[in-house]
């Protein structure tokens, strides 16, 4: 691997850019053009462009040509492209799934498309950030378009209600994050990972109790962003409320992008604190803010009477799973977490497109009697959505399992044994609120009062397809995926170790 | 790359099927599929093995071996399969191409779990099995047939999770290469007694539900009893049985000093199981029931063969799972081809029907006295060393066993009383010649196992050694935790050098001779 020179790198920069360009374009074309399908063509034509670059900056990686721009502010090395590939694939789902299905909500207004674009630019950023200023800017770009989205169905109280509670608290975890950075500067004297690395793992360095305080607030600011439990209680309630093709991102795009921030710090600079009391309390914290978050997420869902709440708090309790990733930190972690953010991207986005498929127009009706009888009148969904729910639930062959299985054994591997087995007993607890669904689609007779949305979308169905098949090849083959995360190295390590 | 062919042929046959509607065609594709996997199954003794990176960085491979004791699994759970495949085809009505389908995903599933040499790749054959299995359940079982769906998963997935703990901690702590059978057998010793017990707990809860062992054996009955009365989905979650297996390819080599700890117990609890099975067996007057409880009596002689961790038990303790792949299978065969008769699983409305059909009442006779354990069938050999292996390391458990024995007898010629003599209410049809075509297999499994038993045991007994090593050398190394001090095993250990255990093998090569 070479050390990365130059400070402007226009390839480096080009993913976050090509998003940010094509945010703007869909946002003028909407102005002359209001046919939804031309802005959504435009949008994933970005995406895919966005993708190439991407692509290849991970192959540089693989190659020992990680670039990085700004000095090591900006990185693409491995970890970055590759969730920067997944925050791509969220968001290109997310557009499938609002193209198909906003008009039939009455929610189709021109700006989907940029707003979804400009969250996935930050999502990009927050992921290749190697500077804890970059990050934050990284993390409000994410955050404000998704408040909006979330308030998107402004005749209804609960969006109304999911916007502003996502909005307040938001705005609250930024703050506690910005507080985090504050402290974390006063600690080391610097913004950047790779001098704060250097600083905190200097010998002779004492200011170990603001550092932590720092690593703390960081910790719970992005805590709140992938809904780790206590900072989680928004999660359900947002995701509900929210119209589901902005659940369907949230959910994805924007706890990729939040893990991948929250790996990187974990697997650098709070990893060069020196480890003993002050170092060892920080993996503590973590490790119960993890149990719980299992707990709470799992049994949150075994008590959830609708589908789509439901599969709020299971997206609460997979924040738990990454949080195992997260402890596990260094190149294993990180490339554990990679694989299971991706598989955890195809099957969520999945099981939520399909979600669209059986709820009303207005986004209610997600009781479990809607889904009785669905094996019979719509054997393909059907399907679609059991590949995806057994996915989530963590059985082969699908891509959820291989994911499982990878964050465990990292877990094992770093000595969390307990919190391994706590998250196996969860998942057992997982399996049954999974197969209540599958369990309704394909035994329960379709109850006469319920009528099941005849609805029929061919974008909707190209993204439950994606989702589908890429949960099946990732399960069957991980090694394609798994490969590319696993050879790549951490450009921050490997430079501070030069 | 016979043995990828094995298991890819059955999965690519099951994705055809789902396409395909038209009965004919169907049926065509079905048989075709059928006998391109046995022929293949039969190609399998002494091919070459797989070995290709699966997800490398995480040590994971893609190993397929046909020569270790799973290969000839695999080839008995085909030569079922074949018949099985046949019999549903021609007796499934509703949706026959999806039910087809399910049982050839089953039938890859098994090939896999079977042939795999690598932890992680039979963890997901053996997790994967479960879904065709839960399939073929809850879409073709009888009217309680959620209940018993929703009791199956939640004991397989329970157990399997634990599994799946341990599978995914072995290599971490022991600090193995990978995955692989033999790096994991390598870094073994690495582990200490408690990591190793615990490990070992793990993997004993999957695979005592998939024994399955006493206490964990509930969802049995209903599967059995709630599955399509043709009896094909019976037949493949017979062959599914999977756990006896599991414990002597993995758990009980890798984790020695963990089953010297926890055999004591499941000892104890599988000649348990086999006596009160075969003694609720003998009270059954549903036949799928009884037949459910016969097989989980079976069972339990199994665990009571392996968990003797002696020579003679384990190999006979994997030769009975093979016999009864065949027997236990036969038997549902049959009772699909009674039903078809009759309508009824009652056994008590059945009698006589040996004067209108006694092709039928012959061959059921076979293969029950086979299933029943009487020398010269396929079960004996099997049910013999198992209980020799047994009587070394406890005579208390051995005793226990040997009741099964002589309770088989008693539902088995009971069983046959009650179907074939006394008066004849109406005459029924004698065997059909596409019945006859499905229990010819059954027929020739039962005679070869019967009656050629030294080849397979010889393999059994080469791949049991290692786990005997295995054992031997943690006894060796370690003092047992004063706790579970287990006075029966250091004793069959002792006896392990006697003459005792080549002497049933020499007296087999005989009878073959």
């Amino acid at each position: 691997m070479t050390v990365p020179e130059g400070f402007i790198v226009w390839s480096v920069l080009a993913p976050a850019l090509i998003l940010f360009g094509f945010a703007l374009l869909t946002l003028l074309l909407a102005v002359f053009q209001q046919d939804r399908g031309f802005l959504a063509g435009v949008a994933l034509t970005g995406i895919a462009g966005a993708a190439v670059f991407a692509f290849h900056l991970l192959m540089e990686a693989q190659h020992g040509v990680a670039e990085s721009g700004f000095g090591l502010r900006y990185l693409a090395d491995a970890h970055a492209s590759a969730l920067t590939l997944v925050i791509l694939l969220g968001t290109a789902l997310a557009v499938l799934v609002g193209q198909g299905t906003l008009e039939r909500m009455r929610l189709d207004h021109p700006e989907y498309f940029p707003l979804l674009l400009l969250s996935a630019t930050g999502g990009v950023v927050m992921v290749s950030a190697g500077d804890l200023i970059t990050l934050l800017l990284g993390l409000e770009i994410l955050s404000l378009p998704v408040y909006v989205l979330a308030a998107w169905r402004s005749d209804l109280r609960q969006s109304q209600e999911a916007g502003l509670k996502y909005f307040l608290l938001g705005a609250f975890a930024s703050a506690l994050f910005i507080y985090g950075i504050a402290l974390t500067y006063g600690a080391g004297g610097h913004f950047d990972y790779a001098n704060l690395m250097a600083a905190f793992s200097a010998s002779g360095f004492e200011a170990n109790l603001v550092a932590l305080l720092g690593g703390a607030f960081l910790l719970a600011g992005l805590g709140f962003k992938v809904a780790l439990a206590p900072f989680h209680q928004w999660a359900p309630d947002v995701y509900t409320g929210a119209p589901t093709p902005v659940t369907t991102f949230m959910s994805v795009v924007v706890k990729t992008a939040a893990f991948g921030a929250l790996l990187r710090i974990a697997a650098t600079v709070f990893a060069s604190l020196e480890p003993g009391v002050f170092g060892g309390l920080l993996p503590g914290v973590l490790v119960v803010l993890v149990g719980a978050t299992l707990i709470v997420g799992n049994l949150g869902a075994l008590l959830q009477p609708g589908v789509k709440r439901m599969l709020s708090y299971s997206a609460v309790a997979h924040a738990g799973y990454l949080g195992l990733a997260v402890l596990a930190a260094g190149d294993r972690g990180m490339a554990a977490a990679g694989f299971y953010l991706a598989a955890y991207t195809l099957m969520n986005a999945g099981v939520f497109a399909a979600l669209t498929q059986v709820m009303d127009d207005d986004d209610r009706g997600d009781g479990i009697d809607r889904f009785a009888g669905l094996a019979r009148s719509r054997p393909w969904l059907a399907a679609a959505m059991a590949v995806c729910l057994l996915s989530l639930a963590g059985i082969p062959p699908f891509a959820g399992f291989i994911g499982k299985v990878l964050v465990i054994q990292g877990a094992f591997g770093t000595g969390h044994g307990f919190l391994a087995a706590l998250a196996i007993l969860m998942s057992i607890v997982a399996v049954v609120y999974y197969a209540r669904v599958v369990v309704a689609m394909y035994f329960r007779e379709p109850s006469g009062a319920v009528r099941t949305q005849p609805s029929r979308s061919r974008p909707v169905g190209a993204a439950i397809a994606i989702a589908v098949i890429g949960t099946i090849v990732l399960g069957i083959a991980p090694g394609l995926w798994y490969t590319l995360l696993d050879r790549g190295q951490n450009l921050l390590v490997f430079v501070a170790a030069r | 790359m016979i043995s990828l062919l094995l298991i890819l042929l059955p999965l690519v046959t099951a994705v055809v099927l789902l396409f395909v509607r038209t009965p004919v065609a169907v049926r065509g594709i079905a048989l075709v599929g059928a006998l391109i996997t046995f022929v293949t199954a039969t190609l399998l003794p002494g091919s070459a093995g797989l070995l290709t990176p699966w997800i490398p960085g995480f040590g994971a491979y893609l190993a397929l071996d046909p020569n270790y004791a799973g290969g000839i699994l695999a080839l008995v759970a085909s030569l079922v399969m074949l018949p099985t495949a046949l019999w549903a085809s021609l007796r499934v009505e509703v949706n026959p191409n999806r039910f087809l389908s399910a049982l050839f995903a089953m039938w890859g599933g098994l090939m896999g779990l079977f042939l795999a040499r690598d932890l992680v790749l039979f963890y997901v054959f053996w997790e994967f099995t479960l879904l065709p299995s839960l399939a073929m359940l809850a879409g073709w079982g009888g009217t309680q047939r959620r209940q018993a769906t929703l009791k199956y998963l939640l004991y397989a997935v329970a157990g399997s999770f634990a599994m799946l703990l341990s599978v995914a901690a072995i290599r971490p702590l022991s600090g193995a290469e990978s995955y692989l059978f033999v790096d994991l057998l390598a870094a073994s010793e690495t582990l200490d007694v408690l990591t190793q017990t615990w490990l070992f707990a793990g993997f004993a809860l999957a695979f005592a539900v998939k024994l399955p062992l006493f206490p964990v054996h509930h969802w049995l009955v209903d599967f059995h009893e709630q599955n399509h009365p043709s009896g094909a989905a019976d037949v493949a979650g017979a062959l599914y049985k999977v756990g006896g297996f599991g414990m002597f390819a993995w758990a009980l080599p890798l984790l020695p000093e963990g089953a010297v700890q926890a055999a004591p117990w499941l000892l104890a609890l599988g000649a348990f199981t086999a006596a009160y099975a075969a003694v609720i067996a003998a009270r059954q007057h549903h036949l799928k029931r009884l037949l459910a409880y016969a097989s989980l009596s079976h069972m339990g002689l199994v665990a009571v063969g392996l968990f003797g961790l002696h020579l003679a038990g384990l190999s006979g303790a994997m030769y009975l799972l093979a016999a009864q792949m065949v027997t236990t299978g036969g038997m549902f065969l049959i009772s699909g081809m009674l039903h078809a008769r009759r309508g009824s699983f009652d056994a008590d409305s059945y009698g006589g029907l040996a004067s209108s059909a006694p092709a039928l009442a012959a061959t059921t006779l076979l293969v029950l006295f086979a299933s029943i354990g009487v020398p010269g069938l396929a079960n004996f050999p099997g049910e013999f060393l198992a209980l020799l292996g047994a009587f070394q390391a406890s005579s208390a458990a051995g005793v226990l066993a040997l009741v099964a024995v002589i309770a088989a007898g008693v539902y088995g010629v009971n069983l046959y009383q009650r179907l074939y003599q006394g008066p004849e209410p109406t005459p029924v049809v004698d065997l059909r010649p596409l019945e006859v075509v499905v229990l010819a297999p059954i027929v020739a499994g039962t005679l070869w196992l019967g009656l050629a038993p030294a080849p397979p045991l010889r393999a059994f007994q080469a791949d049991a050694s290692v786990t005997v090593r295995q054992v031997q050398q943690a006894a060796a190394r370690a003092e047992p935790l004063a706790a579970f001090e287990a006075p029966a095993v250091t004793e069959a250990l002792a006896a392990f050098e006697g003459a005792a255990v080549n002497e049933p093998l020499a007296a087999f090569e005989e009878v073959e001779r």
